[in-house]
């Protein structure tokens, strides 16, 4: 019986309910857009520096801080055998050290990267170096990435002094050969990396056996001398980023929420100050206050599930259109974000749930607040429309 | 007449054979090393010079005086241009301290940070703090013979005895005659040539000839250069004890 009046209630509205109904349906599609757009930046990220850098985690030299590149040759160690051992899927040994290159002889300062070429944990375009013998010739091959090439005005056969020093500060040059320029998809190895055989590097800098960090596929316990870096520690600040971001989109929704509530808010009072000689004449009639607030609610309920149904009816195929196309954030990697293609938004069932059932709850919120004060209505002031002034 | 020429193109053979030899024996490399740092080393200096570094775009030019005690401890402080007004370094040991009125603070640059280039210029941090014995850092073997700017020089190849000294190898082009060193070129491990010293206007101050002017080159970089002009030298000078004193970085 109320869920009846309440619905004829609700359509005789016309534009206005349809008005509401179409602004919380936008609020909802852009609700689950954006948290669904940094779900995606977020897994691609993290995929991207999974794959080429982190792997499951890092075993590094106590102190070993890649921001600090003046101290790269002070934080290197012999591999430890329970991490040597490991299978070359599981693992990459990784040695750091300053060196400068001397790109038409300016003076460009560069981090010399040398990993293992057997291994497979971590997916680099370094193929070019594979069949270079273990010694280091009078030309020392080596491989950037496109980012790199691109501000080093390098290309593919290009030779290039490179000056290094060697474990104990003597300065040592030689020239390298760029053996290719590789499509790197995280620059953060791309851009000012040198990247080289380790076998190379160790030679290079009378480093035998010594890494910087070796990663691995997973959490393998202590290892004395070695402390380990997780994901989340290797990716704290992008996670933090991303963290500041979600604080961010939230604080847009909320002003689209209160929007959305506003516009619902101001259609209830707006219907009972119109609806007063016959919401006067219902309690007249013998009808609840408690009743009539019941059907002024279910009004706005009615308004919440219209809205989730045009969502679903604007959003799904907004959504499936925009999973294909997706969205170019290629600027995004001039600020080394390890993200240099498209992204695609990542939807969570739980999280779309928990976002549409709040929205939801405050529309229905929004549609009790102002009919409440019906039933402190004078019947006899509501009929002459005097109730509410 | 055959037999003449002959017995004289068998003169010139043993001429070349054994008279060079026995004139390069005659050059025993340590001892003119030796004989070149005692004519460059005093136990105390001070030294008004400029730093005219060009970059190939730009020629700043840098006033300093500098005072030096043995080879631990030194003391710089610039007097031009206006931005580097009043910027001071103290070297003690291995250890550089840098001070600069803008910031009214002092920096220690160590370890990695000496290698850094010094006010942008072709020498490094570490380069200009370099104030060792040759003769005790490196071996020495006489390589030849050379003339260079007009003077017959002999070419010494140096070898550091130590693994840890910057650069491994060194020539240098000495004057035998007044035990001066004409032109230096420090190599890499690999023997890749990485910087060129050239040393200009020898001047006899006090027992000692010394150069009034040194070109440092980078070889990795294009039309860059250093020069350093001594415009005064004094040699065995007392140097008040504070001036080696970190109380001496500060306004």
């Amino acid at each position: 019986m109320n869920w009846d009046i309440a619905n004829k209630n609700f359509y005789r509205q016309g534009l206005r309910a349809f008005l509401n109904v179409l602004v919380t349906a936008l609020s909802i599609i852009a609700l689950i857009f954006m948290l669904s757009l940094l779900n995606g930046f977020q897994a691609q990220a993290t995929r991207n520096l999974v794959t080429t850098d982190v792997g499951g985690g890092h075993y590094r030299v106590p102190g070993f801080d890649i921001l600090t590149p003046t101290e790269w040759e002070d934080f290197t160690m012999t591999v430890p055998q329970v991490l040597g051992n490991l299978p070359a899927t599981d693992k990459a040994e990784v040695l750091v050290q300053q060196g400068q290159l001397y790109p038409n002889r300016r003076l460009f300062p560069v981090q010399l990267r040398g990993i293992e070429m057997g291994q497979s944990l971590l997916a680099l375009p370094l193929a070019g170096l594979k069949s270079y013998d273990v010694k280091p010739g009078d030309m020392i091959p080596a491989v950037v990435g496109v980012k790199m090439a691109h501000k080093a005005h390098l290309k593919k056969g290009d030779t290039v002094v490179l000056k290094w020093r060697d474990k104990g500060g003597a300065v040592d040059a030689r020239d390298i050969l760029i053996v290719d320029v590789g499509d790197i998809i995280n620059p953060r190895v791309d851009d000012g990396v040198i990247w080289l055989r380790l076998d190379h590097l160790r030679s290079m800098t009378d480093r035998e056996r010594e890494v910087s960090w070796v990663a691995v596929r997973e959490f393998l316990g202590t290892v004395p001398g070695f402390e380990f870096h997780g994901i989340d520690l290797l990716m704290s600040d992008l996670l933090a980023l991303l963290r500041q971001d979600r604080i961010n989109s939230k604080i847009l929704w909320g002003i689209l929420m209160v929007l959305v509530c506003t516009s619902v808010f101001n259609t209830q009072i707006l219907n009972i100050f119109k609806r007063q000689k016959e919401i006067g004449t219902l309690m007249a009639l013998g009808m609840e206050p408690g009743r009539l607030v019941k059907i002024f609610t279910l009004e706005g309920v009615l308004a919440a599930l219209w809205a989730l149904v045009l969502a679903g009816v604007l959003g799904v195929p907004f959504f499936i259109w925009f999973q294909g196309v997706g969205f170019d954030v290629s600027h995004l990697s001039e600020a080394s974000f390890p993200i240099r293609e498209t992204i695609y938004p990542d939807y969570q069932p739980r999280e779309i749930l928990i976002s549409v059932s709040i929205v939801l709850v405050l529309m229905v919120a929004a549609a009790w607040v102002p009919v409440k004060k019906i039933i402190r209505l004078d019947p006899t002031l509501a009929l002459r429309g005097r109730a509410i002034t | 007449m055959h037999f003449m020429r002959n017995k004289i193109a068998s003169a010139l053979v043993c001429l070349f054979i054994f008279v060079t030899p026995c004139y390069a024996e005659e050059i025993d490399a340590q001892k003119l090393l030796e004989q070149v740092d005692d004519n460059l080393w005093a136990n105390t200096k001070f030294i008004t010079g400029r730093l005219i570094i060009d970059n190939g775009r730009k020629v700043r030019t840098l006033v300093q005086d500098s005072w030096m005690e043995g080879v631990d401890r030194s003391y710089s402080h610039y007097k031009a241009p206006s931005r580097e007004k009043g910027t001071k370094m103290l070297k003690i040991a291995g250890k550089l301290w840098m001070y600069t009125p803008r910031t009214d603070r002092k920096i220690l640059i160590a370890g990695h940070l000496l290698r850094q280039s010094m006010m942008g210029s072709d020498l490094s941090y570490e380069d200009m703090m370099e104030d060792h014995k040759l003769s005790h850092s490196y071996s020495a073997t006489f390589e030849s013979f050379e003339e260079f700017a007009g003077i017959g020089c002999a070419i010494l190849h140096l070898v550091a005895r130590d693994k840890e000294t910057t650069y491994q190898t060194r020539k240098v082009w000495v004057s035998p005659k007044n035990q001066t060193v004409l032109k230096e070129e420090r190599f890499a491990k690999s023997g890749k040539l990485l910087k060129r010293i050239v040393f200009k206007d020898y001047e006899k101050i006090g027992s000692r000839l010394f150069p009034r002017t040194m070109v440092f080159r980078d070889m990795l970089k294009e039309n860059t250069k250093t020069t350093y002009k001594f415009d005064v030298i004094e040699f065995d000078v007392e140097i008040p004890q504070k001036y080696f004193s970190q109380g001496i970085l500060k306004r």
